[in-house]
């Protein structure tokens, strides 16, 4: 992979379902809840795609002292940016691309420890898009908070297309989530009220 | 220089365009392909005695359809399966949707839900199939796979269904609901093989749909028509709902139509151009052209049975010495006195009775000495249809009963011997005959039907080349066993439970089916089923009266030509109408 600028972090902790990485600093709009990002995969060529689901900023030593010995702001940059601890990232994997083709399903193989997480690129986040096969792992995901996941993923989704797309783009995924929670009909329009198209 | 630029202007082709051509060849002009037609939904569930489930698409917009339509199910191996729409019905995925609706202020979540969580479903009862390749509609066996898709019928796929307008004995007789411009036909053959039925409550266009069928027997030529006119609506002109005038039988097809009336007075009066006055005789009423009044006259079985006893003894002038107050009739003496006939109920006939003399068409003698019968049969028998007015009699049920009965027993005998002849001496045969009769539950009920010459012809059917065009608006009260020989049934609304269950008697898959009737419009709508047409169709019905109705009939719309024809007609020239 070569997208430089859109590097988020490296991976601390990986598992089939999902993974953590670590990342140094926070940047406008990297690493960001809903965010469609992907890591490569063990076996050549291939991909693993996940949603970005928690931002978690762990305490330090330094940072417990500092809070109290109220620092000069130039130790507060400099704890900002040259933190001891990383900031951590929680993905669920969404699906992964092997030989060519992008697949709605866990991947085979996590990513290992250390390779570089990336943010998808518009491009990445139309194709991986245009199906909803993976609606159905956010919703089964117990550990995150699926309906605020989804929604926001689909708002990014629909922000990748052009003006006159999206709204189509947002009414066949809200078709989609209708069948999927038919069960739970007040869950749906919970999700839906959260995807910001009104009218 | 003004013309070189008129030249490069023009949308002829250019003179290099012109050499290309002759070197290339001439190029084919692209055809607009056809639009495919948008899915309806697809096949989810049913069975083939019950129907199938359809869930509509998204898109389909369920307000746009109705029972009665006409659907095609593109099944897996090819096969099309015509079908009608009985039932459309709204779903959801989930029962809690109808008790906890969503905001429906919000036009995304509207769209969102429309035809996902809750969606349109339609109910098709499966009539015919195509199969792969074939062009001949069969009856339905079996039911198209889960999931295949269902498109709304194509003109095509309709004409194919019911055959074109102009080919063999079709005839137009409607548009299908919502495909105006799509013609149903009837194939007259087969609708005069059997007795025929015209249903629906007051109000509905029984008569409009009379007078339309009758037109187009008329013009087929296949068949001759006896009409029983009991409100004068079918000789001559008539007027609709809207006051407008509409041309009777004998307006559109002048000399091939007779027009008999019971009262000249009413026909003069209203204008119709007549044929012949029917006058019966008192002594060519027979005690069978009674029997069929039993009921309205509230004779008993004694006193039906007394009538005949009466025949044998008072001989042909029966009925006319019965109601002649200063006869003694003394050959009933010894009768009377023997206790064979009960002075009572001599007296209960005669009282009864009495009501012929305000009947003018009964004539102790009458007055040309001719028989009206023979002129109506001798019309029939040179293929001229025959309408019978009844002017102010029509309000009388036992003046139309009575001479309903009288005529068509006679007919009835005519075409037997008819046919007999010509099956004994292969002579030709009698052409077939459609005899219309209104108000026939009172023939037909089950009470007298079986001695009426109504019931007789209804059960005989063919036999003997004479079928029944049934009007009615209650047929309930026609006996089960004649309305199951109805071999065509033309259903306007009716909303009456035992009626709309008389109409389905004998027809399979009725109760899909009711629920369409049920829903017809007051007007200008009709159900027919049965052996006209290959399966059960909603029609919006043909518009009688209007200017095209009558050029299809062969009526020149140019008067300066009708006018020579008449007059040709009246110097005693053969016309072609």
């Amino acid at each position: 992979m070569s997208n430089g600028d859109l590097r988020v972090g490296r991976v601390l902790r990986v598992s089939t379902r999902g993974f953590v990485i670590g990342c140094e600093v926070m940047r406008p709009e990297i690493p960001a809840f809903g965010s469609f990002v992907q890591a490569e995969g063990v076996a050549p060529g291939s991909l693993i795609y996940g949603l970005i689901y928690d931002v978690s900023i762990d305490d330090d030593l330094f940072a417990r002292q500092f809070v109290v010995a109220n620092p000069p702001e130039e130790v507060v940059l400099d704890q900002r940016e040259n933190r001891q601890v990383p900031i951590e990232v929680s993905v669920l994997a969404i699906g992964c691309r092997e030989g060519g083709h992008i697949r709605h399903n866990l991947p085979l193989q996590p990513p290992v420890t250390l390779d570089w997480l990336y943010q998808c690129d518009p491009q990445e986040v139309y194709a991986f898009t245009s199906h909803f096969g993976y609606f159905r792992l956010i919703l089964e995901a117990r550990e995150v908070p699926a309906d605020e996941l989804l929604a926001a993923s689909l708002r990014a989704a629909a922000a990748v297309r052009p003006p006159s797309e999206r709204r189509p783009f947002l009414v066949a995924a809200g078709r989609e989530l209708a069948r999927l929670l038919s069960g739970d009909p007040v869950r749906l329009e919970g999700v839906l009220s959260r995807l910001g198209v009104s009218d | 220089m003004k013309q070189a630029m008129e030249t490069h202007t023009s949308t002829s082709p250019s003179a290099a365009e012109q050499e290309l051509d002759a070197f290339l060849g001439p190029r084919t002009v692209a055809q607009p392909t056809p639009l495919p037609q948008q899915r309806l939904g697809i096949v989810v569930g049913g069975s083939l005695s019950k129907g199938l489930d359809v869930k509509l698409d998204p898109a389909t917009v369920i307000e746009g359809l109705a029972v009665g339509r006409y659907v095609v199910v593109h099944g897996q191996t090819g096969r099309r399966f015509f079908s009608l729409v009985t039932d459309v019905r709204l779903d959801a995925l989930n029962p809690l949707i109808e008790k906890v609706p969503p905001d429906t202020h919000d036009a995304f979540l509207e769209e969102v839900y429309r035809g996902t969580a809750v969606f349109g479903c339609i109910q098709i009862s499966p009539m015919l199939v195509l199969e792969s390749g074939g062009d001949e509609p069969k009856p339905v066996k079996t039911v198209p796979a889960h999931f295949t898709a269902v498109y709304p019928a194509s003109a095509e796929e309709v004409a194919l269904v019911f055959g074109q307008e102009g080919e063999g004995d079709n005839f137009y007789i409607g548009d299908p609901l919502e495909m105006e411009g799509i013609h149903v036909t009837l194939d007259l053959r087969r609708f005069i093989e059997r007795s025929a039925g015209v249903f629906g409550k007051t109000g509905t266009g029984k008569s409009f749909l009379t007078r339309t069928l009758l037109a187009g027997l008329a013009r087929w030529g296949g068949a001759v028509n006896l009409v029983f006119d009991m409100h004068n609506e079918y000789g001559w002109m008539s007027r609709d709902e809207a006051h407008q005038e509409v041309k009777g039988l004998k307006q559109l097809f002048y000399n091939r139509v007779s027009v008999f009336t019971l009262d000249p007075v009413s026909s003069q009066r209203r204008g119709s151009k007549t044929d012949g006055v029917v006058q019966i005789g008192y002594g060519q009423i027979e005690p069978e052209d009674v029997d069929g009044l039993a009921s309205l006259l509230a004779l008993s079985d004694v006193q039906v049975g007394a009538l005949y006893f009466l025949r044998r003894k008072l001989g042909a002038d029966w009925l006319a010495r019965l109601l002649d107050e200063d006869d003694p009739l003394s050959e009933l003496e010894g009768a009377l006195a023997r206790g064979v006939l009960h002075g009572g109920t001599l007296g209960a006939i005669q009282r009864k009775l009495g009501l012929f003399r305000r009947f003018e068409f009964l004539q102790a003698r009458t007055k040309t000495g001719d028989d009206a019968v023979s002129e109506i049969l001798n019309s029939l028998d040179r293929g001229v249809h025959v309408v019978l007015e009844f002017g102010r009699y029509g309000d009388s049920l036992e003046a139309y009963i009575l001479v309903a009965n009288y005529i068509t027993r006679r007919i009835h005998e005519h075409y037997k011997r008819r046919k007999e002849d010509a099956l004994g001496s292969r002579a030709d045969e009698p052409m077939p005959l459609v005899i219309t009769i209104e108000e026939a539950h009172k023939f037909l009920d089950p009470s007298v039907s079986r001695y009426t010459i109504f019931g007789t012809i209804a059960r005989e059917l063919r036999k003997y080349n004479v079928t029944l065009l049934i009007v009615d608006q209650r047929p309930s009260g026609i006996d089960p066993e004649v309305m199951s020989q109805i071999g065509t049934r033309i259903t306007c609304l009716l909303d009456d439970e035992a009626d709309i269950r008389a109409v389905f008697a004998g027809i399979s898959g009725a109760g899909a089916l009711r629920e369409v009737l049920a829903r017809l419009d007051t007007r200008q709508q009709a159900l027919i089923m049965g052996h006209a047409v290959p399966m059960p169709v909603v029609i919006r019905t043909r518009t009688y009266g209007t200017p095209e109705f009558y050029a299809e009939m062969g009526l020149s719309a140019d008067k300066k030509m009708m006018l020579a024809e008449r007059r040709r007609l009246l110097r005693g020239e053969e016309v072609e109408i």
